[in-house]
């Protein structure tokens, strides 16, 4: 598959006369290829907006290498520009423009034929309300709007940064399908979510990051294979005698109040027929596999104390090392 | 052209844009109908009698000429009444450029030759007005919203978004003011046919009146140029108004005033209204205290004039340095 997007050794460093110097991005790489539906995760402020912007040729980068449809950006964007839609953060419109009008503004601007306009507005659920003024939009309607200029292009890669911000649950699950269905018709796309669960559902690929360095990337069940510690939780009459019994058979068992958790074991079977040759029947045995959000919890420092607040990701990392110290104060923005 | 006529189409969808030319049109309407109400066109008796005062006036004018020739020569002997200039040729009604006319002379009656000079200055006054606030808010919004992020998503070019917008925005604002100006003296033309006098327009009325329109259609370029230039350099419209309020209450007033107490030959020369009126006025002249001092005696001309080369250089050097630092910051701008 050909890269449409290829980030190298990206740096940008912030200069503000309040806050000093901060790096927003440390040393960042990404590859999305083509037909993917690629997740972009990260805690507040790990870089992924500034990541985004800076490939976008909004944000000069300091350092490193982008490409975008095989043209380096931001020299050659340009040339590509006409097919790539993108939202980034929760793009304004002027509020006393109707949906309808807004769009086609941007079509005669960008040499897209205003036909087009209806076409995308159906696509996002706004074809009843397109001809209202975007002041007395909903959040969740400005995000549709949004996303309909991101389609106005019929693009070839689809960067969507937050899409499901202020969404209501059906509106999340109609950019869910719409997402699905763009991919279906082989649109790259580019996902920026804190949706976890979301991301998941539609993301075949992930890259996560934080700090403004990548911390992992791949497919999605194999970053959470990565991760997976083939736990098992196991329910039996008797769980203390079964704890014993597992655990002079070699394997690693911890007690909880109602069912045993057993680590490290690939066949399931080697439990049961250990149990079993002792007269203990096992009553459930259920995997427990990792989900996107405890890896993600777990790559990005966020499983802090439950008492202590956790600060958004204003560090740099340190080579190779994921800091877990949750106790930085320190505020950003990007 | 596409990226021009989108850009022109949300200029003109711009509320403050459709706000400010409502305010025009109502400026346009109530000068025209008090201008309406106070005049009517004079009967053949105002005429003549005018007509009569004006003949008077001109007769007085040469016979002071005439008198004071003839005092330079030592035929008269003066009196306290006379005026006697250096040279006659001052007072000499022949080479005067304005003779008094029967229009000077006739109550109550628009004449339009008279009037066009002053209503467009207060045009030019208004239009620059809107040139600047146009300029400034069409930007400042549109960087503070971020719909200029928006625009840079769909042509990411910046000196291409930047031209387009500036080049909008002047063709935009010299279009509404030539045709603002257009309709507004032919208004009045149309009062001083109808309703009172057109009075005498030759082609000297026209050149001058023609001059003064060229040179108040770049004043309002210059303005929006500079409002636009502003917004731009400070991300917001208000940097634009706060800079010029900054400037008036700081150098326009607060140095006049160090300069006054300092006594700083020709203090004028350092104004930006000085210039701005040169250019508008074709020339100003101003009085500087320190020619006229002391070891001086008998005539002594202390003023000195600040012609329109003079304005139109200062202007245009100050408004392309600021749009070219403008630019400048535009194309490498963080748009976060």
């Amino acid at each position: 598959m050909s890269a449409v997007i290829e980030i190298a050794g990206l740096r940008k460093t912030f200069h503000t006369l309040r806050q000093g110097r901060r790096v927003a991005v440390d040393g960042f790489d990404m590859l999305v290829e083509a037909g993917q539906v690629h997740g972009f995760l990260g805690p507040n402020g790990s870089g992924k907006t500034t990541t985004l912007r800076a490939l976008l040729g909004l944000v000069r980068a300091d350092s490193g290498r982008m490409r975008v449809l095989g043209a380096d950006s931001p020299e050659r964007l340009p040339e590509v520009a006409g097919r790539v839609g993108a939202i980034v953060e929760s793009p304004q419109f002027f509020g006393n423009f109707t949906a309808h009008r807004t769009l086609r503004l941007l079509a005669v601007a960008g040499g897209v034929p205003t036909g087009r306009v209806d076409e995308v507005l159906e696509q996002v659920g706004l074809r009843e309300r397109g001809e209202e003024r975007v002041k007395g939009y909903s959040l969740g309607m400005k995000q549709r709007l949004a996303v309909a200029s991101a389609l106005l292009k019929n693009p070839e890669l689809l960067i969507l940064d937050e899409p499901a911000n202020g969404l209501d649950p059906a509106g999340i699950r109609e950019m869910r399908d719409l997402t699905r269905s763009l991919a279906a018709s082989g649109v790259t796309v580019l996902l920026s979510s804190h949706i976890l669960a979301e991301i998941q559902l539609i993301c075949d690929h992930v890259t996560i990051v934080s700090r403004g360095r990548r911390v992992a990337y791949g497919r999605v069940d194999e970053v959470l294979a990565g991760f997976d510690q083939h736990q098992w939780q196991v329910r039996v009459a008797e769980p203390e005698r079964a704890a014993q019994l597992l655990g002079r058979a070699g394997l690693s068992v911890t007690g909880q109040a109602e069912h045993l958790v057993v680590t490290g074991v690939e066949n399931p079977e080697t439990i049961s027929r250990t149990l079993g040759e002792q007269g203990l029947w096992v009553r459930e045995l259920i995997p427990l596999r990792p989900d996107l959000e405890s890896v993600f919890l777990e790559l990005t420092g966020g499983h802090g104390p439950v008492a202590v607040p956790r600060q958004v990701d204003g560090a740099p990392a340190h080579d190779g090392v994921i800091d877990l110290d949750v106790s930085d104060g320190r505020e950003v923005d990007a | 052209m596409n990226l021009v006529r989108a850009e022109l189409e949300r200029l003109a969808a711009r509320r403050f844009v459709q706000l400010m030319v409502v305010l025009l049109a109502v400026a346009f309407a109530v000068t025209v109908v008090t201008t309406l109400g106070g005049s009517h066109r004079p009967s053949a008796v105002e005429l003549s009698r005018a007509q009569s005062q004006a003949a008077q006036e001109v007769q007085r004018l040469e016979l002071a000429h005439d008198r004071c020739v003839q005092i330079k020569a030592g035929t008269v002997t003066p009196d306290e009444n006379d005026y006697v200039p250096r040279d006659c040729a001052q007072i000499d009604p022949a080479r005067s450029e304005q003779l008094p006319t029967a229009s000077d002379y006739l109550s109550g009656v628009f004449v339009f030759a008279k009037e066009a000079e002053p209503l467009l200055y207060f045009l030019i006054a208004f239009l620059a007005l809107f040139g600047f606030l146009v300029g400034a808010s069409y930007i400042g919004a549109d960087l503070n919203s971020g719909g200029v992020v928006n625009l840079l998503l769909w042509r990411p070019r910046r000196p291409t978004v930047f031209a387009a917008k500036l080049g909008t925005l002047l063709g935009g604002v010299l279009g509404l003011s030539a045709l603002a100006s257009v309709a507004y003296l032919g208004a009045f033309w149309l009062i001083g046919q109808a309703s009172g006098l057109t009075g005498r327009m030759g082609g000297e009325f026209w050149a001058s009146l023609g001059a003064v329109w060229v040179r108040g259609l770049v004043l309002v370029l210059l303005a929006a140029a500079l409002g636009f230039a502003m917004a731009t350099l400070g991300r917001h419209t208000s940097a634009a108004l706060g800079t010029v309020a900054a400037y008036v209450v700081v150098w326009e007033l607060g140095a006049r005033l160090v300069f006054q107490i300092l006594q700083v030959a020709r203090p004028d020369r350092f104004m930006l209204s000085s210039y701005l009126g040169a250019w508008l006025a074709g020339e100003v002249r101003f009085w500087d205290d320190s020619a006229c001092g002391a070891g001086i005696s008998g005539f002594c001309d202390g003023s000195y004039t600040l012609g329109w080369p003079s304005g139109l250089v200062v202007l245009v050097a100050l408004t392309g340095a600021l749009v070219a630092a403008a630019f400048a910051v535009f194309r490498r701008r963080d748009l976060i």
